[in-house]
């Protein structure tokens, strides 16, 4: 890896200080409050498919491991459940297996904002309201996308639609595997996660957002959110992603309040090699009221304004 | 050779729903929802039609073996680009719709890199970069003060090519076939 200095994009580095400065605007005069977070932790979230980086702190004789967060959520969740009330981080987060690419950094720019009282799509208002406040409409890629509302789907809607996968096959492993099966993807060694997220990637993505407005798409398979609360058909989560011509922007849920839930499926989760948060736990036994949260990248949302196809051209300096 | 999806490169070849395809562009994606992918664009070296996949990046892949001849340039009509082995003489056509855009900065007699598999052409390998002539080119418009102004020039295989106001008719530059920018003087 190497050091790219790149004054040329001067002019889209602007863009993106402009939407920064509308998003702080927008959520301080909707009160949210703007917190400050630490980047190292000593402890996680367990979500097995986060690789993260760790660090040795040493001190007198004693070293200690240290790890860069990869969400702001579990200083976050423990705020909120000590009365923190409605609040946002906007910083930097990590994740120890994404190679430089057009949509992704191993370090990145990350939204994350908490509305108490509120379900997802109370949030998905709040989201339309902030889009609204930083451009009313862009044009992309010579397209021009309103945020006047959105376009909403379901997963299970997407799949029928987009891949001809009835509700049936997308929520039984066995005939979703076969289903994969049948449309030539190869499907030894690997789980219905993988497949799912194969053709969720090969068949929806690409038709979301290209109608000229954002879509916000919901309801998820349990599978594919720890942290969300569950719907009452007790196999999807109250959890949404929102998207402009195929790009994912953002993913917001209900959040889970449940402990005990939490507790049994974070037990689920796969081994992880970083010490388990077990405070995250403690905060939701002392209460956490109903809320929602979501988190966007703030350079892949820039680049939408700034009618560009790769974050690094956001950037003065880039490593890779 | 089989390698993992997540180790794809640009210009490998890849046996593809039954075709052979050269890799324009690997980009890794991480969805958060299972394993992370491999989106790439393939390009169908018979229909020269792209076709986007994105494949699960542990999932194994057949690179093909190929290998690259060095030929000469000789000549293109309305569909295809010919190349001779200087060696045996044997003489190879390549649709420039498979070459693709960079085909225009090829010049008559040039040596290129062609590659090869199971003894058929596939496609050219671009060179880093060619050197051509400029035959045409406007002057500078006066008041043209702008640091980093360019204007379009013709060079010596009809291709336009946007240089900086300086450069003039009968100059000689280098530039990458690949984007079609100018990269210097030579």
């Amino acid at each position: 890896m190497e050091i790219k200095t790149a004054v040329k994009n001067l002019s889209n580095y602007k863009i993106y200080l402009q939407v920064e400065k509308a998003i702080n605007e927008f959520l301080s005069k909707n009160n949210y409050l703007k917190i400050e977070l630490p980047v190292l932790s000593p402890v996680l979230i367990p979500e097995s498919y986060l690789k993260v980086f760790e660090t040795d702190f040493n001190f007198i004789n004693k070293s200690e491991k240290l790890y860069l967060t990869p969400s702001p959520e579990l200083f976050l969740k423990r705020l909120l459940a000590y009365g923190v009330g409605d609040c946002y981080y906007l910083g930097k987060s990590f994740r120890n297996f994404d190679p430089p690419a057009t949509l992704h950094s191993y370090e990145f720019v990350m939204l994350e904002f908490y509305k108490m009282e509120a379900n997802y799509m109370d949030i998905a208002d709040v989201v339309l309201k902030l889009l609204q406040s930083i451009k009313k409409q862009t044009i992309y890629q010579g397209k021009i996308i309103s945020f006047e509302k959105w376009e909403k789907i379901t997963i299970t809607e997407a799949f029928k639609k987009y891949s001809n996968i009835s509700e049936t096959e997308l929520f039984n492993h066995r005939l979703f595997i076969k289903k994969a099966k049948q449309k030539k993807y190869q499907i030894d060694g690997f789980t219905y996660e993988d497949l799912w997220s194969q053709i969720y990637s090969q068949e929806i993505e690409p038709h979301l957002g290209t109608n000229g407005y954002p879509t916000l798409i919901y309801d998820y398979p349990k599978e594919f959110a720890a942290l969300a609360k569950l719907n009452s058909d007790g196999k999807t989560t109250q959890r949404f992603e929102f998207y402009i011509e195929g790009i994912e922007l953002g993913d917001c849920y209900t959040e889970l309040t449940d402990w005990k839930e939490q507790e049994m499926r974070f037990k689920k989760e796969e081994k992880v090699s970083h010490p388990i948060d077990k405070g995250y736990i403690e905060a939701l036994k002392y209460g956490l009221d109903d809320c929602s949260g979501i988190a966007i990248g703030l350079e892949r949302l820039a680049m939408i304004f700034a009618n560009l196809t790769s974050i690094d051209q956001l950037k003065l300096i880039n490593i890779s | 050779m089989r390698i993992s999806a997540g180790n794809l490169k640009k210009s490998d070849f890849v046996n593809f729903q039954g075709g052979i395809c050269q890799v324009q562009k690997a980009d890794f994606y991480s969805p958060g929802k299972g394993s992370a992918l491999m989106k790439a664009r393939l390009k169908n070296l018979i229909t020269a039609k792209n076709v986007e996949y994105a494949y699960k990046s542990n999932e194994q892949v057949e690179v093909l073996d190929v290998t690259s001849v060095d030929m000469q340039y000789i000549y293109k009509d309305q569909e295809n680009l010919y190349f001779m082995d200087e060696r045996t003489f044997n003489q190879s056509a390549l649709p420039i719709s498979v070459v693709g855009d960079i085909s225009k900065f090829f010049k008559e007699g040039e040596k290129m890199f062609v590659y090869m598999y199971n003894d058929k052409p596939l496609t050219i390998r671009p060179p880093m970069s060619v050197r051509l002539k400029i035959i045409e080119a406007d002057d500078a418009a006066k008041g043209d003060t702008v640091s980093g102004a360019k204007k379009p020039v013709t060079v010596e295989t009809g291709a336009t090519v946007m240089v900086p106001i300086f450069v003039k008719v009968g100059e000689t530059i280098s530039i990458n076939p690949e984007t079609g920018e100018y990269t210097g003087r030579v």
